[in-house]
């Protein structure tokens, strides 16, 4: 690596949605050879707000809260895994009922975070009419989500030993109705994204993970299974009522018969996932039994149960990006945890971006960087990446590189 | 010698065998969730620091395992490390959650790292390294993932003795009259 | 529309949105207002891409030390008249953020803010009350000129 380098300014290429109001604070450097990346340097740290410690000083309801809003895509995630962890910590055992509605709420979350996914990568290729109209459906399913929570993002519905509202049976038609209305428009966006022309050229052998580097780099989620590797929390541990449902772990080799580990194999795996989603609700509305929905209603009498346990416990949840592990200790002398460590997926699918990037055009990185689709919030990341050549790319520059990318591939 | 689908018990065991007196407190908790009673499988043991990266080659001779992440206690005169595996994962329902904890006294809080056998180890390891303090021998790229500059050397957000990250506290309730 | 337009203002509003650390709730709300369903854009207001086209600023989250420095060099790079709007609790008041070692303060002790919306996060259609009130005030604003 030759050092002749003269001024050096950074790249600032923030990553995720880039119409102009999703900008989250990520920063890439790159090392360039004319158009072609020969290396990458992550650097993090930007939305670091002292969760864990502020965690520390509050009682469980108020830690639920406060995981809530580490994230407001994944706001359901971060509360489930954290309950899981007290409840193994605690020994807390759940009604069955409420294990199945819990696994509709996760699901239902599902569905609106691939469909917001599948917005923003067609916005990146420069398909703006394709983003309004995945982000029309998502407000179907938000709408749904409204109905049975009460709020359009930051739910609010988890507690530990259950879940707080229930799902009567005059609630039942319209979940079917919702359901019946994603199923029929799947086909459609199923033809826009995996039938055209264009999508394709800009996909496939783009960002290619292969399945050695998957396994050895810890990579969570969509992304790892896109590469062929099969790993999910739904059906490799028994949590909430996936151990009774059938869920299978879906790869790209479902529908194509390869697989390549490429943003392709993605757009694949998050369509999949989704169809997989509508038909876990539609089994768990069926098999739900009757019951209580929470094991203690009575918060202070749980508190005071909490506040006597010594012990720790390890929550693990599928979340859409990936795997969200929480671990949690509690020292039997007060009912602030002792320790509290949150790892949100994305954190785990920083590392696989380099081996992705070598060898990309520079107006590959939109669109490589949210396959993956990264939660800054989640993960505090300010990817700097190193340069021997840095020069300031804005994020515009960046955006429009890549839509002219595509109108140079549609001639 | 992979083995494709262990059991807790042949884990605990494949451990034990090799490493006798140097694992301490290993223990298996089952819990049962849903409607059918399905199991889950949790492994605790606590490791020696002496032997630790040993340990994590002979799991590697095992089974490749997933690295979830590494946590961190500060217990008042150590502080432990405890980081969490998944083995089986593509077995459904077989997967087994390790989590091997280490303890080091904090006049000497030195560990060996393992991001050369297990890459993906390497922000989790950075990360211990800014919230608690304490050095991972042989680490490629020792710099700061979350804690911004401002915040000097020596402040360790989670620790709870006076090299907490007290000074820095803000109250943004408060209104200044 | 809002009370109190008059026809001095004479061109559409142009918005910044600036993420100073927020979970992203806020930000997902924002685009949604741009969205068919409560279409901002067709009163003329879209999104630009640089804080030197901008006729508001809409800033979310409570400020990390990382982004204080950037926060107030945007409004700085913003020109006359401008008004700034502040999305979402944490801006705000800091919400569940109210203690951290990492935060510093909120957004009306860095930059001086016209317009709070509160909400965790607030409803598309409050924020877009929140621009014509911006509105308001910028119309004001140019009319004493």
């Amino acid at each position: 690596m030759s050092e002749e380098t003269t001024a050096k300014t950074s790249y600032h290429i923030p990553v995720g949605p880039i119409h102009p109001a999703l900008k989250e604070p990520v920063y890439f450097e790159f090392e360039l050879s004319g158009e072609r990346i020969i290396d990458v340097t992550v650097k993090l740290g930007h939305v670091h707000r002292g969760v864990e410690w502020a965690g520390m000083r509050r009682n469980p309801i108020q830690v639920l809260y406060l995981a809530e809003r580490i994230c407001g895509i994944c706001s359901y995630c971060h509360p489930a895994a954290f309950t899981l962890a007290v409840e193994n910590a605690a020994d807390i055992q759940v009604p069955e009922r409420a294990e199945y509605l819990r696994v509709i709420q996760a699901e239902l979350e599902r569905i609106c975070s691939h469909i917001l996914w599948a917005g923003v990568a067609a916005h990146e290729i420069g398909f703006d009419t394709v983003l309004y109209f995945t982000w029309q459906i998502r407000e179907k399913a938000l709408d749904l989500t409204e109905y049975l929570t009460g709020n359009r993002v930051t739910k609010g519905i988890m507690t530990i030993g259950g879940i707080r509202r229930d799902i009567t049976s005059d609630m039942l038609p319209r979940i079917k109705r919702d359901m019946q209305f994603f199923k029929d428009n799947f086909e459609k966006l199923r033809h826009i994204f995996l039938d055209d022309k264009t999508v394709k050229m800009r996909s496939q052998n783009a960002g290619i993970l292969t399945k050695d580097d998957a396994i050895k780099l810890c990579a969570v989620g969509p992304t790892t299974r896109a590469s062929g590797v099969k790993k999910d929390v739904r059906t490799g541990e028994s949590y909430f009522a996936y151990g009774d449902l059938d869920v299978k772990c879906i790869t790209p080799k479902d529908l194509t018969g390869t697989v390549n580990g490429d943003v392709y194999d993605r757009i694949i795996q998050r369509l999949l996932e989704v169809k997989q989603a509508i038909e876990l609700i539609e089994q768990c509305i069926d098999e739900m039994p009757a019951g209580d929905i929470v094991s203690e209603p009575k918060i202070p009498k749980l508190m005071n149960q909490i506040k006597k346990i010594e012990g720790e416990g390890v929550g693990r949840h599928e979340a859409p990006r990936g795997e969200v592990v929480h671990y949690v200790k509690l020292d039997g002398k007060s009912d602030h945890p002792y320790t509290w460590k949150v790892r949100a997926p994305t954190y785990n699918n920083i590392l696989p971006w380099i081996p992705m990037l070598k060898g990309e055009q520079i107006a590959d990185i939109p669109i490589v960087a949210a396959s993956t689709d990264p939660c800054m919030s989640c993960t505090n990341r300010v990817a700097i990446v190193k340069d021997s050549k840095k020069y300031e790319l804005t994020k515009e520059q960046l955006h429009n590189l890549s839509i002219q990318k595509t109108r140079r591939l549609m001639k | 010698m992979t083995k494709k689908n262990v059991t807790p018990e042949e884990v605990v065991k494949y451990f034990k065998d090799e490493f006798k007196t140097k694992i301490k407190g290993a223990k298996i908790v089952k819990r049962k969730f849903g409607s059918k009673k399905k199991e889950s499988y949790y492994i605790w043991m606590k490791v020696d620091r002496t032997v630790f990266k040993d340990a994590i080659k002979h799991l590697i001779k095992l089974q490749f395992p997933h690295l979830a992440v590494a946590s961190g206690n500060d217990l008042d005169k150590t502080i432990e490390i405890i980081y969490h595996f998944t083995l089986n994962y593509d077995q459904p329902l077989e997967e087994i959650i390790l989590n091997i904890s280490v303890e080091m006294p904090k006049t000497d809080p030195t560990i060996d790292t393992i991001s050369d056998i297990i890459p993906g180890a390497l922000i989790t390891e950075r990360e211990k390294m800014e919230m608690l303090g304490i050095t991972v021998k042989g680490i490629p790229d020792a710099s700061r993932v979350f804690v911004p500059d401002d915040i000097p050397e020596g402040v360790y957000p989670w620790r709870k003795d006076k090299t907490g990250p007290d000074k820095f506290y803000k109250n943004l309730h408060e209104v200044k009259k | 529309m809002a009370k109190g337009l008059t026809k001095s203002f004479k061109r559409a509003l142009w918005v910044y949105h600036c993420n100073s650390g927020s979970c992203n709730g806020c930000d997902i709300e924002i685009i949604a207002a741009l969205c068919p369903r409560y279409d901002v854009e067709r009163f003329g207001i879209r999104l630009v891409g640089t804080p030197r086209h901008a006729d508001v600023l809409l800033v979310t989250g409570p400020v990390t030390r990382q982004m204080v420095d950037k926060v107030k060099r945007i409004y700085e790079q913003m020109p006359d008249p401008k008004a700034v709007i502040c999305v979402g609790n944490c801006g705000n008041t800091g919400d569940v953020f109210y203690e951290s070692y990492n935060l510093v303060g909120p957004i009306n002790q860095i930059i001086p803010v016209d317009v709070h919306v509160i909400g965790c996060p607030p409803r598309p259609e409050a924020i877009i009350n929140a621009v014509t009130k911006a509105w308001v005030k910028l119309e004001t604003l140019e009319a004493k000129k």
